[in-house]
């Protein structure tokens, strides 16, 4: 495959994965308001990550071939990407102890939330990471401006969920008489999303110190530094694939 | 006159500063709570060892590293500090003060410290290459080390010079956690409550009574050795891994420093929890005591958040370095066991630790923000914390043991003149132990009222870790026997560490027994059964391991007599101690207890655990002297001492800048010893350029 | 081989010797439940276990030790063993036996010592900072010495008021967490009168270690007696001052308040009520009814100052109650 046909090729996976992503969102979403099935939306949302985990983060690149010398750029990236994954594991914990929480004090219910709200931020974490994917696609083939303006439009988007989650949906919930001392519903949401609102923010940051030195052009020749922001935001939009259902979908309202 | 720059003018910096900053701090606490502050009061001494201990550095090092950091944390709290107490007056918020009308609420405390740490990490300059890279410059891969003793109180990106940063570091962490064991085993010596006075009017230096300040050493006693044990491992491993595998470095230099450096202001944390009212929770922490604990809780919890940053990020490094780094021929299978050890401690401590956070993080925000995850009336579940910080505390004591464990393994070898023996199974063992050490946590749990039906599944998962323990000892006897012996200090210390740590993993599994563990469970059989584990599997390890490798440090050897006083001395002082300690719990001794009923009949016995404490207390003490004396003038040791197959004692001594400045090849097995002609490594130019 | 003969003959020498001093210390304290004697057979197989483990790896070290040492002036290797694969299974695949047979053994011991009686006595345990309170529904008494008769079985449903305590006879051997939201359950069959105490076995603030109070077997007959006392005790309290003086005796409000002037954790109820009282932020107030229900009901309302660390748990009385209580702190002159 000739380079333009790689990189169209990468771009036009970048859609695909993300109608399939969006296609499986809806579907859940219609699964929680009917018929509102634990084992489907779990799978659902496992299937999810696993589409991002594999296509958006390029996991398989871990295992690496063709990097030569220890001393070159490309054997000191993997080294780099390796050490970048290893975080992304321990990360996981942290999630999944407050997944444990979530199970263990919730059970198969969820806080009352605002269903349109929360789709909606949703949708917008997932479109941001659509973006990013296609800004990292088009950094490694060698288009900075490219890069630039889908980077932008992730953080805009980023920035916009962030907004939604701390600044919309909070005072919903605590006008709702849903607050981080009104009981477990309320411990685990705020403490949930707030967490991740917290990796979503330094995310932010991340991409905003990417943009800002990819303008200069230090990143035309050495990529990596573009792949390390773009896999952490994927991994951000991972953990909410997980806590949406969560938090918005599975079970009964709780009480 | 004094000189600048050395240890007498840091102490008389000490002086003057200590003295300074006692009379700000008396000034401050009269002015503000409009009161006259006692003199020993806590305000004031807190002032006082801050601008002290910055002031000694300062004379010692300069305005630099270390005490650039520690002044900036001070800033840093203060200023967050204020933050959070303007942000307060501002909504209205103006009560529950801790020192009179000013310093600071809880919420404020916790953002301080909190902010106090980052600050350091920037005063201190380890983050200084990470926010050139952040704005766009580069920065030069390696930065040379200046010569002398200067270097180990700064930032430098050498794993050998933070491999020591680390080892002296957990060194005085021990110090300082076993000056806390000293003064509370004295008050135990006798039944009766006697410089711990039980008049809850009599409030001393640390605004807490007798029992709560029993109860505040007592936890701190767990904690900080703890963190002393994760930094101690991660001095061994971040010394020695490089080395053996065929290193330059690690694979991650600056955030190997980093690793290193967070570990300073959260022990500074820790430390604070003192001043703060203390706490009587023990290490564990466990919710509602330490939702309505008093403020030094939080430094607890933030503290060791903080040292959690330590052990995760050490871990990824090792793991990346191991996978990524090593020499060409070195197959998994022909890596030194040392090396398997550390991978299979790092697995664990890039995991697991987050939930030790996570559920301290929850903890906090439950008193900060009424969060009630464990909060029965706001239908929280107290057992839900301990499942969620035992889930990492009970992997921990693996990632406490297994460096140990493969040290031993590492030096029966060179001692025994023989090949280690079943090798493969050794190095499977250590991932056998480290993946079921992850199923068993609830074995902390059996009295906790959670599901009955949990207690059985457990039993049996505690049990299984039991198989490749024991698939350790018995290749370790296989490894011995048969053998042409040496007993070095270091060798000593590896057969006393077999000995103390059989005697850990015998006294196990009548605590995996259910039945049996409702009657041992929170005695001192407990506490006696996992010092024996923790003295085993780290302790005698780890002075194992600085007796074998200080030669290859520092290019001396330490004195051998002296070595074996300090062996012989311990030793028995410390099963002494565990043996007295088991036995009394089995009888009825409760543990965390400040006094003991006299009926009980324990008098004697605890005279003789505290007299055993202070045998160790002085053995580490003629350590000390013998490694501060022989870093000067020991005797030269600048070759293979050990007569060690392993690559790093084929070069010289100390070890050059960048370890192998010729890179060597693996060629044959590590242990070989006895087969004639056979070589580990092979030195040449060509070696190692290609993957 | 024959290295291999001696050491083995040493090592069940040691293991008898080792086994024989374990047992005759007489380790455990005396046996005064079944559940203890359950308890205790399993810690004597584990006294074996342990006697044995312990020999095999010791006697081959210290024979090693001293038949295999290097020979001064050898610096040569000693003989090339990598391993042993059938030895290596061996010692794989036999521990894995023995630790789930014991494991099994175990399940089969927890079960015996959890067995509960269907007719057991009911008494519950309400543990609190720093006292514990043993009420008997059956006979409708609150007592501070948990009296048990000989032979029969009681099933104690434990509560805490405030933090995880845990409960702890060291002669019945079993303990048992007390967790505040939830009862919690422990079946005990005390065998052999006597005195005892129960001790708190879970860290629970400053007087842990003073949380202990007595705990006494006596034969049927006497514990019969001793409950008909208690009752005719009960229901002699016909005054509001005589029924809070048993309230704050049950309750064990003596942890931390004195009636006499004396220091503790709590503010003296001597000559309180009426006086004028040094509130922590500065104000004062008396200490009237109101503000001595409202202590109880809401401690951390108004806190004495001097005494803002101490944290006095809320009690959930009836309004009944702390009238009661207040009538007898009010005796206090």
């Amino acid at each position: 495959m000739t380079h333009k046909q790689e990189k169209s090729s990468m771009l036009s996976q970048g859609v695909f994965i993300f109608v399939y992503l969006a296609v499986l969102t809806v579907l859940e979403f219609g699964i929680a308001i009917t018929f509102n099935s634990t084992v489907l939306l779990v799978v659902i949302a496992l299937v999810k990550a696993v589409l991002v985990v594999y296509y958006y983060m390029h996991i398989y690149k871990l295992n690496a071939e063709h990097e030569g010398d220890e001393d070159s750029y490309e054997y000191k990236s993997g080294t780099n990407r390796i050490g970048l994954w290893l975080f992304l594991v321990s990360d996981s914990f942290v999630f999944g102890g407050l997944m444990v929480m979530r199970i263990n004090l919730l059970g198969l219910t969820h806080p009352h939330l605002d269903q349109t709200l929360g789709l909606i931020v949703t949708g917008v974490l997932l479109v941001s990471s659509f973006f990013m994917n296609r800004g990292e696609t088009l950094m490694a083939n060698g288009d900075r401006k490219g890069f630039i303006t889908n980077t932008l439009i992730t953080f805009v988007l980023g920035l916009g969920f962030l907004i939604g989650v701390v600044f919309v949906e909070w005072p919903n919930a605590i006008a709702e008489g849903i607050t981080p001392g009104s009981g477990p519903a309320g411990a685990a949401f705020f403490m949930m999303t707030g967490m991740h609102a917290f990796h979503v923010l330094t995310g932010l940051i991340f991409l905003l110190v990417v943009l800002n030195n990819a303008r200069r052009g230090l990143y035309d020749e050495k990529h990596y530094p573009v792949e390390a922001a773009a896999v952490y935001w994927h991994f951000v939009d991972v953990v909410w694939i997980f806590f949406y259902p969560a938090l918005y979908l599975i079970g009964a309202i709780a009480k | 006159m004094i000189k600048k720059n050395t240890v007498g003018s840091g102490l008389l910096l000490l002086l003057i500063a200590g003295a300074v900053g006692y009379g700000i701090g008396f000034g401050l606490d009269a002015l503000i709570s409009g009161g006259t502050p006692k003199l020993a009061g806590a305000v004031p001494s807190a002032f006082a060892l801050l601008f002290a201990v910055s002031a000694f550095f300062f004379g010692l090092y300069g305005y630099r590293g270390i005490t650039r950091g520690l002044v900036w944390q001070v800033v840093g709290t203060l200023l967050g500090g204020l933050f959070v107490t303007g942000i307060r007056a501002l909504m209205g918020m103006t009560g529950n003060k801790l020192f009179g009308a000013f310093f600071f609420s809880e919420p404020a405390w916790v953002f301080g410290a909190l902010m106090g740490v980052i600050s350091f990490l920037v005063g201190v300059g380890v983050m200084d290459d990470w926010i050139k890279w952040a704005r766009g410059i580069d920065t030069p891969e390696h930065h040379e080390d200046k010569p002398g003793w200067e270097k180990y109180f700064g930032v430098s990106l050498d794993h050998k010079v933070i491999g020591i940063q680390y080892t002296v570091t957990a060194l005085v962490l021990i110090s300082v956690g076993g000056l806390f064991a000293l003064i509370f085993r004295t008050e135990l010596a006798q039944s009766g409550l006697q410089f711990l006075s039980a008049d809850p009017t009599k409030f001393n230096v640390f605004n807490q009574t007798g029992p709560q300040f029993y109860n505040t050493l007592m936890s701190l006693h767990g904690m900080i050795m703890i963190v002393s044990i994760l930094l101690g491992i991660s001095g061994i491993i971040n010394y020695v891994v490089p080395l053996l595998v065929g290193a330059h470095d690690m694979a991650f230099p600056r955030m190997n420093a980093f690793a290193f450096w967070v570990a300073v202001p959260a022990a500074v944390l820790l430390l604070m929890s003192m001043v703060l009212g203390g706490f009587d929770t023990g290490w564990t922490g466990y919710p509602p005591l330490s939702s309505r604990a008093p403020v030094g809780v939080q430094m607890f919890f933030w503290g060791v958040f903080t040292a959690g940053w330590s052990s995760i990020l050490g871990a990824l490094n090792v793991i990346a370095t191991v996978l990524r780094m090593r020499a060409k021929g070195m197959t998994a299978m022909r890596m030194p066991i040392f090396v398997w050890a550390a991978i299979a401690t790092s697995i664990i401590a890039m995991t697991a630790t987050q939930l030790i956070g996570l559920s301290f993080q929850m903890v906090s925000f439950q008193r900060l923000f009424g969060m009630g995850f464990f909060d029965p009336a706001k239908g929280g579940n107290p057992v839900l914390f301990q499942h969620l910080f035992w889930f990492y505390s009970h992997p921990a004591v693996y990632v406490f043991v297994l460096p140990g464990l493969g040290v031993i393994s590492e030096l029966l070898p060179v001692f025994v003149r023989k090949p280690l023996f079943g090798y493969r199974w050794i190095a499977m063992s250590s991932l056998g132990i480290a993946l079921v050490g992850f199923v068993v946590w609830a074995h902390h749990m059996f009295t906790s009222g959670m599901n009955e039906y949990l207690r059985v599944p457990f039993m049996y998962s505690t049990m299984l870790v039991a198989v490749p323990t024991g698939v350790k000892f018995f290749s370790w006897i296989a490894t011995i026997w048969g053998g042409k012996i040496s007993t070095p200090t270091p060798m000593l210390f590896v057969l006393g560490a077999i000995v103390v740590f059989l005697l850990g993993g015998v006294t196990g599994p009548p605590n995996a027994m259910v039945a049996l563990d409702l009657h041992l469970h929170d005695t001192y059989w407990v506490v006696g059964h996992f010092h024996d584990t923790i003295f085993g599997g780290f302790v005698f390890p780890f002075f194992a391991a600085i007796y074998y490798w200080f030669p290859k440090a520092t290019g001396r050897r330490m004195n051998e007599f002296w070595g074996k006083v300090h062996f012989w001395l311990m030793t028995p002082s410390f099963l002494m101690l565990t043996f007295g300690m088991m036995f009394i719990g089995l009888r009825g001794m409760r543990r965390r207890i400040a006094d003991y009923d006299a009926a009980l009949g324990f008098d004697n016995t605890h005279l003789i655990l505290t007299i055993c404490a202070f045998g160790i207390a002085l053995s580490v003490l003629i350590f000390f002297i013998n490694i501060i004396y022989s870093i000067k003038h020991g005797e030269k040791a600048e070759g293979n001492v050990w007569n060690s197959r392993s690559p790093e004692w084929q070069v010289r001594s100390p070890m050059p800048a960048h370890n192998y400045e010729v890179p060597f090849e693996v060629v044959g097995e590590p242990y070989d010893y006895g087969l004639a002609d056979s070589k580990y490594v092979e030195f040449s130019a060509t070696a190692g350029k290609k993957h | 081989m024959r290295h291999f003969v001696i050491v083995a003959i040493l090592v069940l020498a040691a293991t008898f010797l080792v086994h024989a001093g374990l047992d005759a210390a007489n380790l455990m304290p005396v046996n005064a439940s079944t559940q203890a004697s359950e308890i205790d057979w399993m810690w004597n197989l584990q006294v074996v276990a342990m006697s044995f483990l312990f020999s095999l790896i010791v006697v081959p070290m210290f024979y090693s030790l001293v038949v295999f040492r290097r020979k001064k002036g050898d610096t040569t290797d000693a003989e090339h063993v990598e391993g042993n694969t059938p030895l290596e299974i061996t010692w794989t695949v036999i521990p894995l036996f023995v630790v789930v047979i014991f494991a099994y053994l175990g399940a089969g011991n927890l079960a015996n010592t959890l067995r509960g009686d269907p007719n057991a006595m009911v008494v519950k345990v309400v543990g609190s900072q720093w006292s514990w309170k043993f009420e008997y529904p059956e006979y409708g008494i609150t007592t501070q010495e948990l009296y048990l008769p000989e032979g029969k079985q009681v099933l104690l449903k434990m509560e805490s008021t405030d933090v995880i305590h845990s409960f702890w006879v060291p002669e019945f051997r079993v303990k048992q967490d007390l967790v505040p939201g939830r009862v919690t359950e422990l079946h005990i069959t005390p065998t052999l009168a006597g005195e005892y105490k129960v001790r708190c076995a879970e860290l629970c603030g400053t007087s842990h270690y003073a949380m202990e109070q007595p705990v006494v077997v006596v034969d049927g007959a006497l514990f019969t007696s001793w409950v008909s006392e208690r009752q005719a005790e009960a229901a002699a309290l016909d005054t509001p001052e005589a029924r809070g003086q048993a309230l704050v005796t049950a309750n064990g409000c003596a942890a931390c308040h004195s009636i006499d002037g004396s220091a503790r954790i709590g503010p003296t109820w001597f000559n309180l009520f009426g006086s004028t009282v040094q509130l922590s932020d500065g104000t004062s107030v008396t200490a009237d009814e109101a503000f001595l229900s409202e202590s109880i009901k809401a401690p951390q309302a108004k806190i004495v100052a001097g005494f803002e660390t101490q944290n006095m748990p809320p009690y959930q009385f009836t309004d009944e109650q702390i009238a009661d209580i207040v009538a007898y702190i009010k005796t206090l002159k």
